[in-house]
This record gives structure tokens, C-alpha cells and sequence, in this order.
């Protein structure tokens, strides 16, 4: 069959339509990237970080500045290859202005040069890493929206310093990797300035399989704190062989771990006087923000619309994903549209009291990062299987109680 | 020396959770002349296997084991009979691919399952210690230490006073001959690999009260399980149980002794690695090396 003038021309229409209708999607639009960790071992993470941005995106109506909000969600793997892949296309295919996302140190450190290429506007909801600090901090485009180590340490040794009488002895154990190395010399510097004397440091291979020659050893040093600087895995073997060998050591700190479901349904009645450190917890009953009722409700509110919804409690990377998130918005919003200069400009500018995280206001760090929002933590302690508040003081603050059994 | 006696104890209680995880490693290798790089996966579906059913049905992991034993036997002969048949012929490079390829299809079934978080079994037992002077023992590695030792007589037993046994070292000590006597090779393979699967399982079901869960767990298993396997000889059942005691001992000396030791401790699997890979390469009784 040979075509015909008129097949020709029908072909051109359709042709012609359809890229029509995908420009006009596109311009209808705006495109955010949000690669996460959505399986690999940050998926307890990652999954939580989409869901905050969904909730957000569907609180906020669907539409931003007149456009569709579009969430290009993308899974990472929590492997670093594979959140390079997922950038580049975010970047270069997509040619997204926004990002929010990833939240793990490791995937967040592996999307920077791949990031590097256009700038787009990157929000990164997690990453307590001060190389994240080092490597992107100075850049206008780059907005971290969770504390770094050392605000976790600040705050922790505030929290020790407010509930113990001086002179309390401390050991520190730390893992072999980026997250404990990181963390230690902070951990050192301030618990020291708040009064407290470091008596034992061991180092601890990340999947160690037995940790008790290290715990017989801070056994003989006779502390009155142990500080436990490592991941989720590491956490519930040291809290299993803690519990198990009742280790004399009153106070029990951990950091990220003691918040996790997973890590306390992992060592069932051992989390019992575990102290941890957390941007967000169910029960806080922070107050809304009145300019934004819809968007910024009390937190009480807002967990029981989220359980409703979602069927479980929220964690602090779904409150920490579903406020970065509302902040963008409502920098677009501001900005009128899809311009990534106004919006950087406008989400600079952005001061909104009570979050869920608090107060939202970029500000710059000494140490070099140009736009932080939420250092402010909360250190709570696990009494009876439910979270009591230690830090910061406050009428709802409770008791700090012995560990030991 | 004042950390001598709870040095021993750990140890031996560490050694015994090691030669749990590298028997079936041991077993199959000795047998089948495949490495079998999936061995770590079978050991994450024992712990996920007992973890699942404490959480269902709430029975204890140590009362699960045998159960759990006899489905990772019968998975391991199926998965035998349907992947590593195959390719028994084909070069060693194929076989490790293809176990490789195994242990990650396993490894992201469970995470599509269970999800990456980690988890762990609770259980009186897991937490219960005993304190003689100074030296404390953890109950429930004192429980895997007794296992493994149960396990191990039960295989010395299966391989020097049973039929199968007889023919599975025949298998590995005289390949041909056992051939020409009539021993059905394909099926002894078969029951070789699910044995060592099984021994896998019950590793996991220990490590399941013991530590945390996770399907990344594998990994670092296979890794410290090769390590002990070079250190006995590739091949030897006896060689793999003499080299996780020696591991244990140099892990745990290590960490009691070098300043910083238990980050130390696991460096030592690599060193003793690459020691014996250069200096006896057959291992402390290998005999495998040359084939």
C-alpha cells in the first residue's frame, strides 16, 4: 500500500498532537525528583521519605503555582551506583529543577557529583554526615533540612549535663565506618565541654559477630554512660549483648537506632532505658502553625490524619520528608512558578513557625553550609516500651531512669 | 593475662557459631567440588524461617530447627537437582556465577518478603547469662556452641556409620572408584548439597536469637566462612572445625589484647586469608586444592 497525500498529512496531525499534548503536560507540570531508598538496607528510610512527600503533595491539593505537582519517584537501592544512574537521568533526562531526596549519608555522598552537572534545587532530608557539609554546603542550590552530627551531640550532652550531677564517666563505642568516625570526635568534643570524662573508646568492626570482649573491657572502666555510635544492625547485637551480660553501665545512649520500630521490636524488653535522639516523635504535641492550618496542623492532628491514611505511626523521615517537601511548595508557590533562581531566592527566604520539626528558617552553620533548617532535637528515653521526654526542657519533660537491671 | 578465662570462653563459644556456619560449606564443597556462594542466603532463610514462624504461630526457633532442617534439605536437593545439576561440568567460573546469581535472587526474595529491616527473635533463653567469678557465659550462645556440637557428631555419625555417608565419602575421597562400585553420583550430590543447605538453616535459626536478621546478612557470612574454609583446607569437614576455633581464638585474642581489637578482630579473617592462600594453600588438613 503506498501512502497517500491524505495518510501523510493524518500521520503529521497525529504526530504533531501528540507532541503538543506532551509539551503542554510538561509545561502543566512541575517535575520534582525524589530518589529514595526505596529496598536495599535504607529502605526503612527511604520508604518513609516517600510517603512524607506523597502525603504532602496530596495535602497541598496536587497543584503548585496553577501546575500539576509531579513526584518522579525513584529507587536508589541504597547502593551508591545506583542512585548515580538514578541522578543522571533525574538530571539530564528529566531535567527536574527540584530534588528531594536521598536520606541516607552513603547515597546522599554518591548523588553529589552527579548533582554537580545542572544544580537543581536539592533538599536533603537526612544525612548526618559533616562531609555532606564539606562537599555542598557552600553551594546557593543545596538545603539541608536535618541536623548534622554535631547538633546530635550538642544536644546530647545538654540532655546528660540537665538530668545527671557532674562528674559522670563516659565510654564510647563507635563503628568502623563513615558513621561512627564521623560521629566521635563530636561526641567527644561535647559530652568533654559539658563536664563529662571519657574513660574507655573502643572501636567496633561494622557485623561484628561478638562484642562482648570490648563490653568486659568498659566493664573494668567502670562507667557511669555508654554511648553506642552505630548503625541499626551493629545497635541491636550491642543492645542483645548488653541486656544479656548486665553490663553495670547506668545510662544507655544510643542515636538514630533507639527510634526505630524495627530496632525495638529487634531487642524486645533490652531497649528498656536506651536513650535516643530524634528530629521528630509520635506524642510530642507540637503546636500547628496559624497561617498555615492546613499545611502545618497541630502534630497531633497530623499523626492521627497520617495513622488514618497510612495505618501506622509515622516515623521522622515521614514527618521530615512531608515538611522539606511543603517547604518547596510553598517556595514555588511564592516564586509563581517554575523558576528554579526566584524559588532557591524564595525558599531562602521562607520563615514558618511550628512545623512538625519546629521552626523552618534557613540559616547558615558555622561550619559552612548556607541553608540549614532544624537543628532543634529531641532526646527522649525508652521507659516501659513507650518514648519519655529528657531534652529539650519543657512540661512535658520526664525523668532520666537507671538501665540497669 | 586477666582476660585469659573469659577469653577462652568466648572463643569457644564464638567458635562454635563459626563451624555451624561453614560445615555445609565444607560438606558440599568436599562432595560436589562446587563453592557454593549461595551458602550465605541459606543461612538468612534459616533465621528468616524461624523468625517467621515465632512471629505466626509464636514456636520457639530451637523448637523450629528440626523442621526448618529438614525444608532447607529438601529446598537444597531441589535446588540442586534443577541449577547446579547443569552445570557440574562446566568450568568453575560458571558454577560461582551461577551460585552467586542464586544467593541474589534469594537475597532480594527476601527483601521483597520481609522488607531490609532488621530483626531479631526474642527469646528467654537469648538473654539469660551465667557468672562463674569473673568470667560470664551468654546463655544463648552457649545454646549455639551446643547445637553446632550436636550437629557436628550427628554429621561425623551420618558420614562414618550410615550407607549415605559411607558413599558421600567415597564420593569424596575416591571419585572414581566410588563411580565404579556403583554409587549413584547425581543423587549423593544431591543429598550433599541439601545437607549442607540444611546446615545452613540451622546456622541461620541460631543467629536468629543470637544477632540481627537482615537478607545482607549473607554476605558477610560467606566471606568469614571462606576464610575459615582456606584456613582447615577446602574439602575437609575436620579441617573447617579446626579452622573456626583457630579464628575464634585469634578474633577474640585480638580484641582483647590489641588496643582497638574488636575493629581489629574481623581484619584477622582476611589476614589468616591471605596467609594460608600463600604459605599452605592446602590449609591445615585441605586436600582439595589439587583437584
Amino acid at each position: 500500500m503506498k501512502p497517500t497525500l491524505r495518510s501523510n498529512a493524518l500521520a503529521c496531525l497525529a504526530v504533531s498532537a501528540l507532541a503538543a499534548s506532551s509539551a503542554s503536560f510538561a509545561q502543566d507540570s512541575i517535575k520534582i525528583g525524589v530518589p529514595m531508598e526505596l529496598s536495599g538496607r535504607f529502605v526503612a528510610y527511604g520508604a518513609s521519605g516517600k510517603r512524607g512527600a506523597e502525603l504532602a503533595a496530596e495535602v497541598y491539593g496536587g497543584k503548585v503555582a496553577g501546575k500539576k505537582i509531579e513526584l518522579l519517584h525513584r529507587d536508589i537501592q541504597s547502593e551508591s551506583q545506583a542512585t548515580i544512574s538514578v541522578f543522571n537521568e533525574l538530571v539530564n533526562k528529566e531535567k527536574v529543577n527540584y530534588i528531594i531526596g536521598p536520606i541516607a549519608s552513603p547515597t546522599v555522598a554518591a548523588a553529589i557529583p552527579a548533582w554537580r552537572q545542572t544544580k537543581p534545587l536539592w533538599i536533603v532530608p537526612g544525612s548526618t554526615s559533616t562531609k555532606l557539609e564539606e562537599e555542598a554546603g557552600s553551594e546557593p542550590e543545596f538545603f539541608h533540612t536535618f541536623p548534622f552530627a554535631y547538633h546530635y551531640h550538642q544536644s546530647v550532652a545538654a540532655a546528660l549535663k540537665s538530668h545527671l550531677p557532674p562528674g559522670q564517666k563516659v565510654s564510647l563505642v563507635f563503628s568502623d565506618d563513615n558513621y561512627g568516625r564521623t560521629h566521635q570526635p563530636y561526641a567527644k568534643k561535647y559530652l568533654t565541654e559539658a563536664g563529662f570524662e571519657i574513660v574507655a573508646e573502643e572501636i567496633v568492626r561494622t557485623n561484628a559477630p561478638d562484642m562482648n570482649p570490648l563490653l568486659t573491657k568498659i566493664a573494668r572502666a567502670k562507667p557511669s554512660i555508654l554511648l553506642g555510635l552505630v548503625q541499626t544492625t551493629d545497635a541491636v547485637t550491642l543492645t542483645k549483648q548488653i541486656y544479656t551480660r548486665k553490663l553495670p553501665v547506668p545510662y544507655l545512649v544510643g542515636t538514630a537506632a533507639t527510634q526505630l520500630d524495627e530496632w525495638q521490636k529487634a531487642v524486645g524488653q533490652a531497649q528498656e532505658g536506651w536513650i535516643g535522639v530524634t528530629t521528630y516523635l509520635p506524642g510530642l504535641k507540637r503546636p500547628g502553625n496559624p497561617d498555615y492550618p492546613k499545611l502545618f496542623p497541630p502534630s497531633d492532628e497530623w499523626e492521627a490524619a497520617f495513622v488514618k491514611k497510612y495505618g501506622q505511626e509515622p516515623d521522622f523521615e515521614d514527618a521530615g520528608c512531608y515538611v522539606s517537601a511543603m517547604l518547596l511548595f510553598l517556595a514555588i508557590e511564592k516564586a509563581g512558578g517554575d523558576d528554579k533562581a526566584k524559588v532557591v531566592a524564595e525558599l531562602q527566604k521562607l520563615d514558618v513557625k511550628n512545623t512538625l520539626l519546629g521552626d523552618a528558617k534557613f540559616v547558615p552553620t558555622p561550619s559552612g553550609t548556607k541553608n540549614q533548617a532544624f537543628t532543634d532535637l529531641v532526646v527522649f528515653q525508652r521507659q516501659s516500651e513507650k518514648n519519655v521526654m529528657l531534652f529539650p526542657p519543657g512540661p512535658t519533660v520526664g525523668k532520666i531512669k537507671s538501665a540497669v537491671q | 593475662m586477666h582476660y585469659i578465662p573469659q577469653l577462652i570462653v568466648d572463643a569457644l563459644l564464638l567458635g562454635g557459631i563459626y563451624t555451624l556456619m561453614v560445615i555445609g560449606l565444607a560438606l558440599s564443597f568436599g562432595v560436589t567440588r562446587v563453592i557454593n556462594f549461595a551458602h550465605g542466603e541459606a543461612v538468612m532463610i534459616g533465621a528468616y524461617g524461624a523468625y517467621t514462624i515465632a512471629l505466626v504461630s509464636g514456636i520457639d526457633p530451637l523448637l523450629a530447627l528440626p523442621l526448618l532442617m529438614v525444608i532447607g534439605c529438601l529446598f537444597g536437593m531441589a535446588l540442586f537437582k534443577v541449577s547446579i545439576e547443569p552445570v557440574l561440568k562446566a568450568p568453575h567460573v560458571n558454577q560461582i556465577l551461577l551460585t552467586f546469581g542464586i544467593g541474589l535472587v534469594l537475597q532480594n526474595a527476601a527483601v521483597m518478603i520481609w522488607k531490609a529491616d532488621e530483626r531479631s527473635v526474642v527469646t528467654p533463653y537469648a538473654y539469660s547469662s551465667f557468672q562463674f567469678g569473673e568470667v560470664f557465659v551468654a546463655g544463648g550462645r552457649l545454646i549455639g556452641f551446643g547445637v553446632a556440637l550436636v550437629l557436628v557428631a550427628a554429621l561425623f555419625f551420618w558420614l562414618r556409620r550410615t550407607e549415605f555417608g559411607r558413599a558421600t565419602r567415597a564420593l569424596d575421597e575416591q571419585r572414581d572408584a566410588a563411580v565404579l562400585v556403583g554409587i549413584n553420583v547425581k543423587r549423593m550430590y544431591a543429598l550433599a548439597f541439601g545437607l549442607s543447605v540444611a546446615l545452613g538453616v540451622a546456622t541461620g535459626v541460631i543467629l536468629s536469637f543470637i544477632g540481627a536478621i537482615s537478607p545482607f546478612m549473607g554476605f558477610h557470612i560467606l566471606v568469614k566462612g571462606f576464610a575459615i574454609i582456606v584456613l582447615g583446607g577446602l574439602g575437609s569437614i575436620v579441617g573447617a572445625v579446626l579452622g573456626a576455633f583457630l579464628l575464634a581464638f585469634a578474633e577474640t585474642a585480638v580484641s582483647y589484647y590489641v588496643p582497638n581489637g574488636t575493629g581489629w578482630a574481623e581484619a584477622v579473617a582476611f589476614a589468616v586469608l591471605f596467609l594460608v592462600l600463600v604459605l599452605r594453600p592446602r590449609g591445615i588438613i585441605g586436600q582439595a586444592v589439587a583437584d
